[in-house]
């Protein structure tokens, strides 16, 4: 079996796979466990500091501000996307959706002086911030999937009597829901990861990366690796969630073709 | 029933020196032909042609064409009983790779034929006809599932019947023997037969390089190949099948004639 482990392309049965899972996690803890010490806190450290932060009563109210803008910010970005998205299909609109894909190249960080100005309050600009970095990579991701459709499915369209809006509702809006869904699943990673960069900017509402930002100030390491844990298990959490989530409401998506 | 009678009447379709060219590469050139109306005493009886050739000599393209989905470069296509130049979505098409909507269920997919067709039907209708047609073709018990879950040549039925669903008398059909055991091509040949048999004007063109599964259930073949000296492919030989005497022939591939004319053609190419 241990043998196994190291032949390319052997596809491994899931208990033996889990065995290597938990193998491999047991030897990084020792790792860094007997490496630790000094300023990297061990994760015996960090496990005891992950216990005291999720028992303070400031705790629930971070993670639940981090949550609340994570959510709210893809959700509004996922509209915006999908609607730049599908418009792309008509001649007008494409140059807009190709130009909101190079946006991609552009940093939050000197537009933050714009969004201040246009926005009210710290949240607003958390969000907007939030929105106008992520949705350029909804729509990079969602313009793939369209253009992966196959051209035969639009002919079929075409033979069935169907006009062109029919087409866009049959073929890329009702037809790539699910896959919609799997770009909104894989981007949900970037807006977690953008979330600490944005809650910096306006730090009254607290939130993840709010208790980043502070442990690092004061070098609170072990507080850092324990939010880093925190905020490593969540994003897991949801990718699994919304993982499930779209097998229960697509369910074609896990038949296999004969 | 004697296949020696029939009779030949309007044409259905006809291809009027059709050239298709991109750039200075002429991938197809002249092709005429003219699919008519066939009659047969006491029965309903379709037509069946085939247009055989080579791999990549383009035979996608004359597909395309013939539906409308491609405007030729030259030449025109015309179909019906007025002969009017086709349009996209007259003549239906059956893909070599039969796409279906994978989103949508065996019913599904049949009732977005039904609801594209030019005849208004209510709910009711639509189900009554759909599980009529799942029946007659062996489709009942998978009208509840998803493309995924069928076999290829279950997608191919369902890909037939959505395209005879929608109402077109015409259907192409992209090497429909493609990848089929042998007793699965004999299921795909008898589906064909029952096609063409629904509608007198019901009107299947097999576009294959199979010579001798297209030329059993076909009443007219032509051969595509290209000529000496010549840029692209055309018509280089028609056979009159009905004439030959080889047309509606279940057990026609035993025929030592018919298998002397399916070397000849394979000569040919």
């Amino acid at each position: 079996m241990i043998k196994s482990f190291f032949e390319p392309l052997r596809v491994l049965n899931r208990r033996a796979m889990v065995s290597l899972v938990i193998a491999e996690v047991i030897i990084a803890l020792v790792v860094w466990q007997l490496s630790g010490g000094g300023l990297i806190p061990t994760p015996l450290k960090v496990l005891q500091t992950l216990g005291k932060i999720v028992q303070d009563p400031s705790f629930i109210d971070n993670l639940f501000a981090s949550l609340v803008l994570t959510i709210k910010g893809m959700f509004i970005s996922i509209v915006i996307a999908l609607v730049i998205s599908y418009l792309s299909i008509v001649p007008l609109f494409n140059p807009i959706a190709r130009f909101v894909i190079k946006c991609r190249y552009l940093t939050l960080t000197g537009l933050t002086f714009l969004f201040t100005l246009w926005t009210q309050n710290g949240h607003e600009l958390k969000l907007s911030l939030l929105i106008f970095g992520i949705v350029p990579f909804f729509v990079t991701s969602l313009l793939s999937v369209v253009d992966g459709i196959n051209k035969q499915e639009f002919e079929l369209c075409t033979t069935l009597r169907m006009g062109s809006w029919k087409t866009l509702w049959e073929v890329i809006i009702v037809g790539r829901l699910d896959q919609v869904f799997e770009v909104m699943r894989q981007n949900f990673a970037i807006a977690w990861l953008m979330i600490t960069s944005v809650e910096g900017l306006s730090m009254s509402e607290g939130g993840l990366g709010v208790m980043l930002i502070r442990a690092n100030k004061y070098v609170q390491l072990d507080v850092v690796f324990s939010t880093l844990v925190i905020i490593f298990l969540l994003g897991i959490f949801f990718d699994y969630i919304l993982g499930k989530f779209r097998e229960w409401l697509f369910p074609y998506t896990k038949l296999s073709t004969r | 029933m004697n296949a020696n009678v029939y009779t030949k009447h309007e044409p259905l379709l006809t291809a009027e020196h059709l050239t298709l060219q991109y750039g200075d590469k002429t991938i197809l050139r002249d092709i005429n032909f003219c699919i008519h109306d066939i009659h047969r005493p006491n029965m309903q009886q379709g037509q069946v042609v085939s247009l055989i050739g080579r791999s990549g000599i383009g035979k996608t393209q004359l597909f395309k064409m013939l539906s409308g989905l491609i405007q030729p470069t030259q030449g025109v296509v015309k179909i019906d009983n007025d002969q009017h130049p086709v349009k996209a979505g007259e003549v239906g098409i059956v893909p070599q790779n039969y796409i279906l909507f994978n989103h949508r269920t065996i019913y599904h997919n049949l009732k977005i034929g039904l609801d594209n067709a030019a005849v208004k039907l209510t709910e009711d209708e639509k189900k009554r006809i759909i599980e009529d047609y799942a029946g007659t073709f062996q489709l009942t018990e998978h009208l509840k599932k998803y493309p995924a879950q069928l076999s290829g040549g279950q997608r191919q039925r369902v890909s037939i019947i959505q395209q005879v669903l929608t109402g077109n008398k015409f259907i192409l059909l992209d090497e429909p023997f493609s990848g089929l055991d042998v007793l699965m091509i004999d299921k795909v040949i008898q589906l064909l037969i029952k096609v063409s048999t629904l509608h007198e004007e019901n009107t299947l063109i097999i576009v294959s390089h199979d010579i001798e599964n297209a030329a059993a259930i076909s009443d007219t073949v032509w051969v595509l190949g290209k000529e000496e000296g010549k840029e692209g492919a055309t018509i280089i030989q028609e056979y009159d099948l009905c004439e030959m005497g080889y047309a509606w022939q279940p057990e026609i591939r035993q025929d030592a004639g018919f298998q002397q004319l399916v070397a000849t053609i394979k000569k040919q190419l």
